[in-house]
């Protein structure tokens, strides 16, 4: 059976040792290659001997490799433009890391790259992959719950990134090269969610994103008021708001109300709960990036379409930043 | 000294929460029930062994030192500067008034006759709430960021004033100064902007043209965010009763949640049923209404100092008010 060959650039953002880890057992996918571009490039070092990949020092020798078929990107935000274009142009298919760009310019660019390549580009946002929120969808699609009326999320909070060892995640706190903070990290998953969920593009939007728990330089908690073009309405909290000791790592949830029923989605990943000095919660299962990386080796192999499309990343950036700008003014932004 | 007690408004509230609270009451005596319906006076007379009456008047010509006014919201000013110029003591359900402009007259009246003006925000005294606070006054918790959510499936038919926003002030004042008053109580700050977004999801609601769902934002002094969600439209089987409390509480030092989950409740699960929830409480805990009253007369037999006042119950219906003005204007409101 054919399987669809990764190329990893950069260890910066830490998603990258669990799609390492996906990929390199995937049915379908294999690691090939990886690049220390970035932070990190010890672990990216320490990670290809474990898989058994190539190491290279920097993405544009990985680039000239023709084994590789597809790269997952996962450099800091600033420079995805710059090398989500060089492997288009390449030839790579992509799976770009969130958010697609700092800005909707920069945005169309990496777009405009892909489709004059003719190769795929995907972003991965997780939430929709997960099966609690496809059970949802399906529900809600079925009549079960009414018209959709309301919609209250926590998608996603985390803790803040200076808590994860063994990385440096320092950039997570330099907006020039994140774009923002915790709300910039989390909330493209939660908009991602309910444009699917909703089926529908938000009108007006309002929030207040600030530096509020650690002390931060960039923002570390925000909540978003979305009001969509079918009346549908949604207030969205993310970012980095659990404690070290908090027992969840990721937090995913959502109270969606209906007319005639509501869905009460407590976590999008199942877990089980260990006790001792405090209490874990360990998942069980984390069907969505498995799911994210099938489906787009899925549309590479297949020449099917992705799910997630650049256009679909764009549209979700233009929202997050229009939040971050209600944010600013205290006002609220018409999209 | 035993304080004279008489009672305006011999309905629901009356029959759920005060009168059993008044029965345990040491150090009082109730000695007068006003409703306009004769039957309902006599009943709460013959239940706390009072004369009735359903003349306000001669109710007023008694010799009681403290009114207790249970009336609909919209009359409560008029009677309130009533029975405060006839020279009682008053204690008001929440919301203090159907208006801001009201309640500046109801305090401003009471200022002038040297006479307590209190309201009843009986979350103050509930349990849970206090101890919270206690927990993050003692832990330095830090509180930046609280979602305080308030929902119930409202049981009434659309003909019952709470339906009538002329009469109740909606869902956005009759839940919403609990909310408002709590994230105040918490934060310990003053408010500065509100956001909010009102939606009419039961036919009860849009018979009325009234919100029976609605959330603010609220920005509040010190970089902190309240999120406030209050809901007659929740699809519970109502016949339950049930009335669920959310808190999320995100501070500097911490995280604190409470969900309907840690209600005591007893849940019932049957073949063809899911999922009821039987609770012993209506939106607080019985004795909440008892500590609060004992409070009260503690207050003006001069014993105790309040912990709530009638100022901190016009703040709290005027930041409901300018959310109801922001809801119409679809805008910020500065408070």
């Amino acid at each position: 059976m054919k399987k669809l060959n990764f190329g990893i650039i950069s260890y910066a953002h830490p998603h990258a040792l669990r799609y390492a880890s996906v990929i390199a057992s995937g049915k379908r996918s294999k690691l090939v290659a990886i690049s220390g571009d970035g932070s990190n490039c010890d672990v990216a070092k320490v990670e290809a001997k474990k898989y058994g990949a190539r190491f290279y020092r920097n993405y544009e020798e990985l680039l000239k490799d023709d084994n590789v078929e597809a790269v997952y990107i996962a450099i800091e935000t600033h420079r995805h433009k710059e090398i989500a274009i060089r492997a288009a142009e390449e030839g790579k298919n992509i799976l770009l890391e969130k958010p697609i760009a700092l800005n909707t310019k920069d945005a169309d660019e990496v777009i405009k790259a892909a489709e004059k390549a003719g190769i795929k580009l995907m972003l991965p946002f997780n939430p929709r992959f997960t099966e609690t929120l496809q059970k949802a969808k399906e529900m809600i699609e079925k009549g079960e719950i009414g018209a959709l009326e309301y919609i209250q999320t926590i998608s996603e909070n985390v803790k803040p990134p200076i808590f994860l060892q063994g990385l440096d995640m320092s950039w997570f706190l330099d907006p020039e090269k994140s774009g923002g903070g915790g709300f910039m990290d989390t909330a493209p998953h939660g908009i991602d969610s309910l444009l699917w969920l909703t089926g529908d593009v938000p009108k007006k939007v309002y929030a207040d994103i600030g530096s509020k728990i650690y002390g931060f330089p960039v923002d570390d908690i925000g909540t978003a008021v979305l009001e969509f073009k079918n009346g549908v309405l949604a207030v969205l909290t993310a970012g980095w708001g659990n404690p070290k000791g908090y027992s969840y790592g990721l937090e995913i949830k959502y109270y969606l109300v209906g007319r005639e029923g509501f869905l009460d989605v407590r976590t999008a990943y199942p877990d089980f709960t260990v006790y001792q000095e405090k209490a874990e919660k360990i998942y069980w299962d984390r069907p969505d990036v498995r799911n994210i990386v099938e489906t787009f080796t899925q549309a590479v192999l297949k020449d099917k379409p992705v799910p997630i499309t650049g256009e679909v990343a764009k549209k979700n950036l233009e929202i997050v930043l229009a939040a971050y700008e209600s944010s600013r003014e205290n006002k609220t932004v018409r999209l | 000294m035993e304080l004279k007690v008489g009672i305006v408004g011999c309905g629901n509230i009356f029959n759920l929460a005060h009168k059993g609270a008044l029965k345990s009451i040491e150090g009082i005596k109730v000695a007068a029930c006003m409703d306009i319906d004769a039957a309902r006076a006599k009943e709460g007379a013959k239940a706390l062994g009072a004369k009735a009456f359903t003349s306000l008047d001669e109710f007023l010509d008694t010799d009681v030192d403290v009114v207790e006014v249970l009336t609909p919201t919209y009359t409560h000013a008029d009677i309130v500067i009533q029975a405060l110029k006839a020279g009682k003591h008053v204690i008001v359900e929440k919301p203090i008034a159907l208006t801001v402009e009201e309640g500046e007259k109801m305090i401003e009246t009471a200022e002038k006759e040297g006479l307590h003006l209190f309201v009843g925000h009986v979350r103050r005294f509930d349990k849970r709430w206090v101890q919270m606070k206690d927990v993050i006054k003692k832990r330095n918790i830090l509180p930046m960021h609280i979602r305080k959510a308030e929902v119930q499936n409202l049981p009434f038919p659309k003909d019952y004033w709470y339906w009538d926003e002329k009469r109740s002030g909606g869902v956005a004042v009759d839940l919403g100064v609990h909310v408002t008053d709590f994230l105040r109580w918490f934060f310990e700050s003053d408010p500065i902007s509100v956001y909010a977004v009102g939606k009419s999801i039961k036919e009860e609601a849009r018979a009325n043209e009234t919100f029976d769902h609605f959330m603010m934002i609220i920005k509040f002094e010190g970089g902190k965010t309240g999120i406030a969600e209050v809901s007659w439209a929740y699809p519970y089987p109502s016949r339950y009763g049930v009335f669920y409390h959310h808190v999320d509480i995100i501070g500097k030092n911490g995280r604190i949640r409470y969900t309907p989950l840690d209600t005591p409740v007893v849940g019932v699960a049957k073949a063809n049923f899911e999922m009821p929830r039987f609770s012993p409480l209506l939106s607080t805990f019985p004795d909440a209404f008892e500590r609060e009253l004992r409070h009260f007369f503690r207050c003006i037999k001069g014993k105790e100092d309040p912990v709530v006042t009638a100022e901190d119950a016009l703040i709290a219906l005027k930041i409901a008010e300018k959310a109801k003005e922001s809801s119409r204007k679809g805008e910020v409101v500065e408070i």
